[in-house]
């Protein structure tokens, strides 16, 4: 099972009716047998850009993060109910990151243009092509006419 | 048989001076003024970029037109720079951040670089 990351965003509600929407949407992932690890609330502030969602215009919001963990086959029927749900703003469902290696490639990325490695691949590549600047028809190629326009 | 003599007599002279100069002789060692390698900032403090830090992510930000600072100015690795723009992308998407401002918010946080001076020059 993939861990999931839910960002859900509220309509401004009464506490009482937020209690039972978060209930509801959590119902939902326990019901398609999946489990939820966290609950995060980013709290209720202004959106930064007026929503409209199920005939409402939205300028506030409640903000939650749920990192759950569900069958990749479960995404999409819960991010279909969701859509049906009126109390739900926006929903958005991401992957969790996984830290990778890696080591910071500033100093190679700095260098002069000739001593960078993707520069010498270029000139690789461009060794390979035709020279468009200096190529030259060849009139002994077998055609009696000039084939381009002069 | 003039030049011999001479030869035995400077052998052992050379021969001091050689032991001489072996303690004297340079010191293999690594290049005392070479520069430290440079890091990029979200490298050097060991910080990934997420969508949920929408603040942090902010200071990428052009706090007139809310567009995405470029890696000439930002002064980031490749790799932090493309995780900087799909995370504001995708903090945008998520409504945590405006697309065509920034934050009022945030609009005195510290300046992680300077967009009048960039590393390579502006096409504008």
């Amino acid at each position: 099972m993939p861990t999931y990351e839910l960002a859900l965003i509220l309509r401004a509600m009464p506490k009482q009716d937020l209690k039972t929407t978060l209930t509801r949407v959590s119902h939902a992932i326990f019901s398609r047998g999946g489990i939820i690890r966290n609950i995060e609330n980013l709290g209720f502030r202004a959106l930064p850009y007026k929503t409209s969602a199920h005939g409402l215009v939205h300028r506030e919001a409640n903000f939650f993060v749920f990192k759950i963990d569900t069958a990749t086959k479960a995404v999409a029927d819960l991010k279909e109910e969701y859509s049906r749900d009126v109390d739900i703003v926006r929903q958005r469902m991401f992957k969790t990151q996984t830290d990778c290696e890696h080591s910071c490639t500033l100093e190679e990325e700095m260098l002069p243009p000739a001593y960078r490695e993707e520069v010498q691949k270029m000139i690789e590549i461009g060794k390979t092509q035709v020279d468009r600047f200096k190529y030259k028809f060849k009139y002994n190629s077998g055609l009696d006419y000039y084939p381009f326009q002069k | 048989m003039y030049n011999l003599t001479t030869r035995r007599i400077l052998l052992p002279t050379t021969r001091q001076s050689s032991s001489i100069t072996e303690d004297d002789s340079p010191v293999e060692m690594e290049n005392p003024f070479k520069k430290e390698r440079r890091q990029c900032i979200l490298c050097k403090h060991n910080i990934t970029p997420d969508y949920k830090n929408y603040r942090l992510l902010s200071q990428f930000q052009s706090p007139y037109t809310g567009r995405i600072y470029g890696r000439h100015i930002t002064g980031l690795c490749k790799k932090k720079q493309e995780l900087v723009e799909t995370e504001i992308k995708k903090a945008q998407n998520c409504a945590y951040m405006p697309y065509f401002y920034k934050d009022k918010m945030f609009l005195k946080d510290p300046k992680l670089f300077d967009p009048e001076n960039p590393v390579r020059s502006h096409r504008f």
